[in-house]
């Protein structure tokens, strides 16, 4: 605190009262009731019984959605919706790196092989597919691999498909479209990393005869960790809390975490026991990156950067 | 020589994955276009119908989407109102403080971006109404406002984009500028307002369109903030989930549009600054000429490309697809008689002794052993879609067979629905 009332009385000296006022109340009120009221608020929220239905605050506090999530309605334990939890995060990661794939070459291949026009049109290029509504994007998967889409349609006249395939209850259609979608949020961070390397250093090593595979594992890789790990994270936490794109592509059969707190939230009204499922996500989605933080020796800050 | 020929390849191999990498980019968006003006209308490419343009009235006359429309242009004016201001103090905070409160500030202003949408959604409306019901507001008022929940909400995290636009560009303020300032004896409010500010300009005008755009984008937080009210992607949201049309991709189609229409403006006034501040243009010809300044001035460009896509819209609002329709739906109903024909010309080969009434359909049949046969009569037609194995006998007098179960997509719900889906326009 002290050292903030400092920065703020540098601030005053520099550029006045008013903004060293407008600064500090700005963020007070940005940190304070926009980000961590809020947050207790749906803790609390959570921790209430069914007494707090439609937002109500019931009697005393419980742990019983937190139970309800793990053991069920009779307690012999709640298979279902820990498995969706576990296969939320499992798809996620693979999202992720089948991002971190595909989009390593090209955030390279923007910063060190691409020139002039030829770049700016890429940059270009990337930018306009984001522009799309999300909704729309998952719309366009829908098109391609609905059961009467476009590769169905085409495989069965062409003649390489007996039958049409069920894309979008194999949720083939939702993993391309959430890979999709975040691929501009991947190519950043890792072309930032990657462009600060001199490209001296690569022509020495091929001087030196290394191979490509031992360039980009031994040079441009370490370069681009920090990267990959920023990118890596949004794209992990964006998955793991998409909506739209689960509720227009997943199968029947198949649910998202997120969809079962809608569900809880806004389907069956019951206020506590979705905040509670919102909670479970939202601490198993930190914990886990912070855990990949740790194993992969990447500090926080250099999220977003 | 082995260095260079690795280099060649190294530069076919980025082109060839380059090449690969935009068309999955692209191949959605383009695939999305193509079926805005097919008038199948189930958005596909492959029977291709008719050419139109009525998905795009379709789309106008939606009144959901519409309204949704001018919500959203609310909560989006009010989210940059909020979020830019507070991304601005967010940034400078950070430029000022300590190293180490620095990145714990960091670390809090930046959670709102990586906390999935829906944990955002739900502890705003939470909050909110925990608050108004402390402050004994009736269930009408402003924190139990859709509006006003989701500008709440969304300025949560849309600030932090902002603030990170400010961050990238207060990195190369140089602080000296305000120091000689204050020497010249300006006062302090001074050298923000004409040093810092419009040293900031161009941040200021790329985080407010930035936090626009996601604002106007977002579902995730908005979905549970938005209460009762729809905003416009929010109605996007429920049209596409209860199922889909083609007027869908005539949105998607305007959007491209005018992203394109943004894009390349914006190429051309970065290309004529960068060669005016390298000195090119006073060089070159082509600015040296009045009429070669105006030609590739950003505002002619822009007037163009406005002027390209209002005569598109213009001849496509006169472009009547009716006609064509009209042929698809005769040529459906030529191919339905025929195979109608074949059909009873194949059930009196068959079952020749009873005398089978086979149209109208018996008084006591349930009109199963109608559809019966035509799921069997379209077999052999050799038709992609086949229907789900109805009874194949023919016999009109089928007391087992079930009704088709109305559900259950590929079964002929009617007779006409099984033999239109079976049934492929030559062309497609």
């Amino acid at each position: 605190m002290s050292a903030l009332a400092a920065g703020l009385k540098g601030f005053a000296g520099r550029y006045g009262p008013g903004v060293a006022l407008f600064v500090g109340i700005a963020v007070t009120v940005w940190v304070v009731l926009l980000i961590t009221l809020p947050q207790l608020a749906m803790i609390d929220i959570s921790l209430r019984g069914s007494g707090a239905l439609h937002g109500g605050t019931g009697a005393g506090h419980t742990l019983s959605n937190y139970a309800y999530f793990l053991f069920g309605p009779n307690g012999q334990g709640n298979l279902f919706d820990v498995a969706i939890l576990l296969r939320t995060i499992v798809a996620a990661v693979a999202v992720t790196l089948i991002d971190v794939v595909i989009c390593y070459p090209v955030a390279y291949i923007l910063a060190h092989v691409a020139s002039g026009v030829g770049a700016r049109l890429m940059v270009l290029g990337l930018i306009v597919p984001f522009w799309i509504n999300e909704i729309l994007r998952a719309f366009a998967f829908r098109i391609i691999f609905g059961s009467t889409g476009l590769i169905n349609g085409l495989g069965t006249s062409l003649g390489f498909l007996a039958h049409p395939v069920d894309f979008i209850g194999a949720d083939v259609a939702l993993y391309s479209s959430l890979a999709y979608s975040y691929i501009l949020l991947m190519i950043f961070p890792i072309y930032n990393a990657v462009e600060a390397l001199d490209r001296n250093q690569i022509e020495a090593a091929r001087d030196m005869g290394a191979s490509w595979p031992r360039i980009h594992w031994r040079i441009v890789l370490p370069v681009a960790k920090p990267g990959i790990a920023s990118g890596a994270t949004i794209v992990f936490m964006l998955t793991a809390g998409a909506l739209a794109a689960p509720q227009i592509l997943g199968g029947p059969s198949s649910l998202w975490f997120t969809q079962l707190v809608y569900q809880w939230f806004n389907e069956a009204g019951n206020w506590p026991r979705g905040a509670a499922y919102a909670t479970v996500l939202l601490v198993t989605c930190l914990g886990f990156v912070l855990l990949m933080m740790k194993v992969f020796r990447v500090p926080i800050g250099a999220i977003g950067r | 020589m082995s260095a260079a020929s690795a280099g060649g390849g190294g530069r076919w191999a980025s082109t060839g994955y380059g090449a690969l990498f935009y068309l999955f980019l692209f191949g959605p968006l383009l695939i999305m276009t193509g079926t805005a003006f097919n008038s199948s209308s189930f958005p596909r490419l492959s029977p291709w119908e008719c050419f139109t343009t009525d998905w795009f009235g379709v789309l106008l006359n939606d009144r959901r989407l519409m309204d949704g429309l001018w919500t959203s242009a609310g909560i989006g004016l009010g989210v940059v109102l909020i979020a830019v201001p507070m991304g601005l103090a967010g940034a400078l905070a950070l430029s000022e403080i300590a190293p180490r409160l620095r990145a714990a500030l960091y670390t809090v202003l930046i959670t709102p971006v990586l906390v999935p949408g829906v944990v955002l959604g739900i502890s705003t409306i939470v909050f909110w109404g925990q608050v108004g019901r402390a402050l004994g507001m009736p269930t009408t008022g402003l924190f139990f406002d859709g509006v006003f929940l989701t500008i709440a909400g969304q300025v949560t995290f849309v600030s932090a984009y902002a603030m990170l636009i400010f961050s990238a560009r207060l990195q190369r303020f140089d602080p000296t500028l305000t120091e000689a300032a204050l020497d010249l004896g300006a006062s302090p409010g001074q050298a923000f307002r004409k040093i810092l500010l419009p040293f900031l300009r161009p941040a200021i005008a790329s985080a407010a369109f930035l936090t626009l755009l996601a604002s106007f984008e977002n579902y995730n937080t908005t979905v549970f903030t938005i209460l009762a009210d729809a905003t416009f992607t929010t109605a996007l949201a429920s049209k596409v989930r209860y199922g889909i049309d083609p007027s869908l991709s005539a949105l998607a189609v305007i959007i491209i549009a005018l992203t394109l229409i943004g894009a390349i403006t914006h190429e051309a006034v970065m290309r004529r600054r960068a060669a005016i501040l390298s000195g090119r243009a006073a060089r070159s010809r082509l600015y040296g000429h009045p009429a070669g300044r105006l030609a590739v001035h950003p505002a002619t460009i822009l007037a163009l490309l406005v002027a390209l896509a209002g005569l598109a819209v213009w001849q496509g609002s006169r472009y009547d697809s009716s006609a064509c329709r009209a042929g698809v739906l005769e040529e459906r109903r030529a191919l339905q008689e025929k195979l109608m024909q074949e059909q009873r010309a194949r059930m009196r080969q068959t079952a020749p002794a009873p005398a089978v009434p086979t149209e109208p359909p018996a008084p006591g049949g349930n009109g199963s052993g109608f559809g019966g046969a035509f799921g069997s009569g379209l077999r052999p037609g050799g038709s992609s879609a086949a229907p789900a194995p109805t009874p194949a006998a023919p016999s009109p007098a089928a007391p087992g067979s079930p009704p088709p179960a109305p559900g259950s997509n590929p079964a002929p719900a009617t007779p006409f629905g099984g033999a239109f889906q079976g049934i492929r326009p030559p062309g497609g």
